[in-house]
């Protein structure tokens, strides 16, 4: 499967494992390298540093694989089915449905869209209803740009109601929110890792099955459909994963912008291939790398300032975004 | 191959009327007709995308309506007018999706598949560019490259929408020629859509015009003029 590029996948992972033990030594209090080993094969309840290796420092790491793997995967989907290498789940308006939803539950002051599992089922609906939005319009417009603009006008029509509830809410749940809305990989705790990993396995398992439509696809709906492709199935599944990586991860890490649009070209330019099995798994590893190096140079830099990671992003994402209009489209 | 049962063509209106007609294997079937008159249509009734207003389209003996997706894509392949390049793609994995209709879930190509991508690229003739991109090659290295992974798709049947469209006269000739080579070597029944009249004049082609008068389809015997042609297809006297 990887002939010919096992090179770059061995360095790619390799520099996953550097980017990860990064980010696991970064933060404010310095942690000696025993007490990582102790955290994990010989775990000492009272000791402080192994404490905040288990119940901090892990957590966030899986939380930016998981954000970072997801996000980017999810980027590569949207952007094969609609043809469109500047679709992703944010800039169509997914996330911010997702947003939406959980703004609704965490304003709402029903006890129930509180916890947990009331804001990722609210989230996980919320990105699945605007994909399903979004699909719909697919049907209609033959322009790229079109659908592009349509999941703009989403995300703003979206936001205008989140700005609406921000205003008539109280000002403790104000402020949750809009700690939240920053995105975070920090606020993930164990507990909610069973979950999570769950959610997220069964979305990465469904994938695999798209490697092939997703290949199809590259020639247009009309050809893949004559290669024995069901277009139906595949779109339904294509955002039903979709849904689950963005829902799971805006309820738990808040909005990421960027990551889910930079990430898929970048790993198209590094691999050239249009291999999708490929390229899902390099979307796997190179957007965990990237979020858990952006992350780590947030901690760096909190003694100085902090940063929060949607505008991190966004900050990075932007303008390679804008290099990739102007070599590419023009 | 493909036989028309008092078939009446159109998406929401009837185009025209196709009485009788059979296709038959080892042949190359040209479909003139004005612009808008429901050529590509034609070739969407028969793949099942569009469904005829009235009749039976069969496809050896079967109508198209009860075939499987899955059946239909091991039974046609479709070329279609413009071929975009696709960055990062070459040209023999692009040749090999024509095998998705066989492989597995996971798109795996067994040995066979290789060996008919193989020969599907030599039959067309374009081995030097198998391993380039095809974003770099021209857009008649493209059109061929598109043919060969028809091929690759072993199909009966092979229906092109206006193949020659954006292609130079050289190329136009070498298409055509090649087509006519597959046509007869592994029987294949080839049906495309044209405005090159006087081309197919040339390699004396059975030509089915869409009749502007009598709103049917005609399949018109060889020999015929090209200004009978324009008049009844065009309605140029």
């Amino acid at each position: 499967m990887f002939k010919g590029k096992s090179i770059l996948f061995v360095a790619l992972t390799t520099i996953l494992i550097v980017a990860a033990t990064i980010h696991l030594f970064s933060g404010q209090i310095s942690i000696a390298y025993s007490d990582f080993l102790n955290a994990i094969w010989d775990f000492d309840p009272n000791d402080t540093e192994q404490i905040i290796v288990r119940e901090i420092r892990l957590p966030r790491m899986v939380a930016g694989l998981i954000a970072g793997s997801g996000l980017a995967v999810s980027g590569m989907l949207m952007q094969t089915l609609f043809n469109n290498p500047l679709a992703g789940p944010y800039v169509l308006g997914i996330n911010s449905g997702s947003s939406l939803f959980v703004a609704l539950s965490m304003l709402s002051g029903f006890t129930f869209f509180q916890t947990n599992l009331g804001i990722a089922g609210a989230a996980l609906t919320g990105a699945f209803i605007s994909g399903i939005v979004i699909l719909f319009f697919s049907y209609h417009l033959r322009s790229a740009v079109s659908l592009l603009l349509v999941g703009l006008m989403l995300g703003g029509f979206t936001s205008s109601i989140v700005s609406i509830l921000e205003m008539q809410s109280g000002a403790q749940e104000l402020k949750s929110f809009t700690l939240w809305s920053m995105g975070s990989l920090q606020h993930v705790v164990n507990s909610q890792l069973p979950f999570i990993l769950t959610l997220f396995s069964i979305a990465t398992l469904l994938v695999v099955f798209l490697i092939k439509p997703l290949n199809a696809m590259i020639l247009g709906e009309k050809a893949a459909e004559n290669l024995g492709i069901n277009l139906n199935r595949f779109r339904l599944i294509c955002i039903g994963v979709t849904s689950i990586y963005a829902g799971l991860i805006t309820a738990f890490c808040g909005p990421i912008a960027f990551v889910g649009l930079a990430v898929p070209n970048l790993t198209r330019i590094i691999l050239k291939t249009q291999n999708h099995g490929k390229l899902i798994f390099a979307n796997i590893i190179i957007g965990s790398i990237f979020l858990l190096i952006v992350d780590s140079g947030i901690q760096l830099m909190e003694p100085i300032i902090a940063l929060p990671l949607n505008a991190v992003t966004s900050l990075i994402g932007a303008p390679f975004i804008i290099y990739i209009v102007i070599k590419k489209m023009r | 191959m493909i036989e028309f049962e008092k078939v009446s063509i159109g998406y929401d209106r009837i185009l025209y009327q196709i009485e009788d007609l059979k296709l038959n294997a080892s042949q190359i079937y040209v479909l003139i007709g004005r612009n808008g008159s429901g050529k590509s249509t034609l070739l969407s009734s028969i793949t099942g995308e569009i469904k005829p207003i009235k009749g039976k389209i069969l496809i050896e003996n079967q109508e198209v309506s009860v075939l499987s997706q899955k059946d239909k894509s091991q039974k046609i392949s479709i070329v279609l007018p413009k071929n975009d390049s696709i960055p990062y793609l070459n040209v023999r994995d692009y040749i090999a999706l024509g095998r998705y209709p066989y492989t597995n879930t996971l798109g795996k190509l067994t040995e066979v598949d290789q060996e008919v991508i193989e020969t599907s690229i030599v039959q067309v003739g374009i081995e030097k560019i198998a391993d380039k991109y095809t974003s770099i090659i021209s857009d008649g290295e493209r059109q061929l490259a598109a043919i060969a992974r028809a091929l690759a798709q072993d199909t009966p049947i092979i229906l092109m929408d206006e193949p020659t469209a954006f292609l130079d006269y050289g190329n136009r000739i070498k298409v055509l020629k090649i087509l006519q080579n597959l046509a007869l070597a592994q029987k294949k029944c080839i049906l495309l859509s044209s405005h090159d009249i006087d081309l197919c004049l040339d390699f004396n082609l059975p030509l089915l015009l869409i009749d502007q008068q009598t709103q049917k389809l005609i399949q018109l015997e060889k020999g015929t003029q090209k200004a009978k042609i324009l008049e009844v297809g065009f309605g140029i006297s």
